[in-house]
């Protein structure tokens, strides 16, 4: 496999397209292409490649051609489209598509695509999509650095229980805030705590796209002293929309500086600010501190005095502080050789019924862009084994990749999934005893590390 | 609606105030300006809407303005009953070089007339006006185009094409006295602005101060503990960016407001 070279070749940006299944574009991930001409062109294309199928009642699902691979998703009236290089299962750019999908429900909704289309199959969704393009700009490079994204999880902050506990309180709703559906404190672009109605969970990926439109430029460099949008959370209800107020409480001083050393090893790279360059160097809108309030009522007055409440409750109690300082001085992160496990490098444990995830921060050798996403495309081809997500006979309970710089391993039993990495010399029983020890920490601290007993109401 | 819970923290009069407009006329470059004092060009278009204070005195009183910064774009529109509903104050922003946009601000106004609270006091700013302004340094004019529209619409700002440095007026498409015959004639305060230069920012909140019915507002704060003054929705047909508001939209208007 490609991935085992000695010398990958260099991760050349994915390329993403978004079109109606009448060929008109939507969205191009080709920010410097001014040439409308080609970019109608290639639309024109692939949907000419994709009717040709659906004539024959068929789907095209990709197309590979040397190293390049082109995915094909079909979301009617939209069609989706990635091209990479990057050697990962078609499973991961599939994925990807599917969350660009899920963004730009979250801008239109389904309901609102579907009869828009059935008046009118031509129609330029650009118009309606208007201003909204930095979502999914930011969306595509978290995609790529995102391991909470690539495992369907989440990955909540690191945080001593109590404090999370004392944050949790705080945030539960009065009665008078009627449809009230998801209240979510974020820091460092990870979940602190999560209030819900007992009737029903949020799903991750609902999460996601709330996250990333919180931290999409429009909204975070606001000056406003707080936003507040519809947002469609189209695993919760693809066919209307909700509100969400959201509201900084915190943000980096060093705004648009590049935050420190370990923000890239964070793992989740931050929204795009940049207007140029498609892969911004992470930026300090991920260590921001944000509230959220999401609800299906239009009482906004009353859902932003309460917030204003729960703000000043957090910075009065120094529940906000006692973050911040977490936060600063990398108590929320950790790092592999705190758990002293001879020859492990890195790993990612997911608690099935947590549906969350928790992994060390990336560091030498795996501490260059590159680098790290050499190894997330490793664990994403394990994943993607294990999970059986590219057409594979089965799934497996087991998988271990050996190549000359590591050991990669996948493990999945009831209660979770581990894949790690380890050193390429380590002798078999060595790693399935790192796979049991890096297991036991685990289980030692998950009360810090996982996001457990938020209150319902 | 004053909440009650905000109307104690302090004793300043609290004015709702929101502003609409198209995309991309300068609505959040003005309400910076009159916020923080700031401009930053090339601004994100808002999502939804943001919310901003600021404080504004006005002989013996302070008023306290809580803006609702409405973003421009379509699919937005019919959000912007929530944000008007209890309003006493609407800036409609137009954007001086764009002819279009004052059909747009038009059109809202009379959205304004039909269905906000019928004490609202309305003012329309022409805005971006420091590009149709002769400068003395010769440069300023095409750069500032690009500078002050807001990157939220491919389209806007047609004028925005470079070369007509030397002659800036030509630039205008909306003429003031036409503007301001419209605005006399529907009974609007008018302004002419530069979120840019600061220009008519501090008038527009000024004048519209002066304009608002203080006592009444005191005299309602007080009675509305309850729901505030509901507005039926525009056109029921209008689903587009529809907000799940099944609840504000069968109640009808208790009018508790005016």
């Amino acid at each position: 496999m490609s991935l085992s070279d000695n010398n990958h070749p260099p991760f050349k940006p994915r390329e993403y397209f978004v079109l109606t299944d009448a060929g008109k574009p939507v969205f191009t991930s080709r920010r410097e292409d001014g040439d409308s001409d080609t970019l109608s062109c290639t639309m024109g294309l692939v949907q000419a490649l994709l009717s040709v199928f659906i004539d024959d009642g068929d789907k095209l699902r990709s197309i590979n051609s040397g190293e390049l691979r082109i995915t094909f998703l079909l979301r009617s009236p939209l069609y989706y489209v990635c091209a990479s290089t990057w050697g990962e299962p078609e499973s991961v750019t599939r994925t990807h598509l599917e969350y660009l999908h899920l963004q730009i429900l979250s801008i239109v909704t389904a309901a609102q695509l579907r009869r828009i289309f059935e008046r009118r199959t031509n129609f330029d969704l650009r118009r309606l999509l208007n201003g909204a393009e930095p979502f999914l700009f930011s969306l595509l490079s978290r995609l790529e650095l995102d391991l909470a994204m690539s495992t369907s999880s989440l990955h909540c902050l690191q945080l001593d229980p109590n404090l999370r506990s004392r944050v949790a309180d705080a945030l539960v709703p009065i009665t008078k805030m009627k449809d009230t559906l998801y209240i979510i404190l974020i820091a460092g672009g990870r979940v602190v705590t999560l209030v819900r109605p007992r009737k029903h969970s949020i799903h991750p990926a609902d999460i996601h796209v709330l996250v990333n439109t919180a931290h999409a430029p429009s909204i975070y460099n606001s000056p406003a002293s707080a936003s507040w949008i519809p947002v469609c959370l189209p695993k919760y209800d693809p066919a209307t929309f909700v509100n969400a107020y959201i509201s900084f409480l915190w943000k980096p001083e060093d705004n648009g500086i590049e935050t420190s050393s370990n923000a890239e090893s964070r793992g989740s790279s931050s929204s795009s600010r940049r207007e140029d360059g498609r892969h911004p160097p992470n930026l300090s809108s991920d260590a921001a501190i944000c509230l959220m309030c999401i609800g299906g009522g239009g009482e906004f007055e009353t859902v932003r005095s309460w917030c204003d409440s729960v703000a000043q409750k957090l910075q009065s109690q120094g529940t906000l502080k006692v973050i911040t300082d977490a936060m600063e001085s990398g108590k929320t992160h950790y790092s592999v050789s705190q758990l002293a496990i001879p020859g492990l490098r890195h790993f990612v444990y997911k608690s099935r019924p947590d549906v969350q995830i928790t992994f060390p921060t990336f560091e030498d050798p795996y501490d260059s862009r590159d680098e790290v996403r050499r190894i997330i495309t490793m664990y994403q081809t394990v994943y993607d084994a294990l999970h059986a997500k590219s057409g594979q006979s089965g799934p497996l309970k087991l998988q271990c990749i050996r190549t000359n710089k590591e050991i990669v391993m996948g493990w999945i039993t009831q209660p979770f999934e581990l894949y790690i990495v380890l050193s390429p010399r380590l002798p078999k029983t060595a790693v399935i005893n790192a796979a049991n020890a890096v297991t036991r920490w685990v289980k030692k601290e998950e009360r810090n590390l996982l996001l457990r007993d938020a209150p319902v109401f | 609606m004053t909440d009650a819970a905000s109307g104690a923290v302090d004793r300043s009069v609290q004015v709702k105030l929101v502003l609409l407009g198209e995309a991309a006329v300068g609505k959040s470059s003005l309400v910076l300006r009159f916020v923080n004092n700031e401009f930053q060009p090339n601004k994100e278009p808002t999502i939804g809407a943001a919310f901003l204070t600021q404080k504004c005195r006005l002989e013996d009183r302070v008023l306290r303005y809580e803006i609702w910064d409405t973003a421009g774009q379509e699919r937005f529109h019919s959000l912007a009953p929530m944000y008007y509903r209890n309003a006493q104050a609407a800036v409609v922003v137009y954007d001086v070089t764009k002819a279009s946009s004052l059909e747009k601000a038009k059109s809202w106004v009379k959205e304004l007339q039909r269905q906000a609270n019928p004490n609202i006091v309305i003012a329309l700013a022409g805005n971006k006006i420091d590009l149709v302004q002769s400068s003395s340094s010769p440069s300023t004019a095409a750069p500032a185009s690009d500078s002050e529209d807001e990157a939220d619409d491919a389209t806007a700002t047609p004028g925005e094409t470079p070369g007509s440095a030397g002659e800036p007026e030509s630039l205008r498409q909306v003429p003031r006295e036409e503007a301001q015959a419209y605005a006399t004639e529907a009974g609007l305060l008018f302004f002419e602005t530069s979120a840019k230069t600061g220009q008519g920012i501090i008038e527009v909140f000024t004048e519209i101060a002066k304009k608002i019915p203080i006592e009444h507002i005191l005299a309602s704060t007080r009675g509305a503990g309850r729901n505030g003054a509901q507005v039926s929705r525009p056109g029921a047909s209008r689903q587009e960016g529809n907000v799940n508001l099944e609840e504000n939209q069968t109640k009808g208007r208790d009018g508790c407001n005016c």
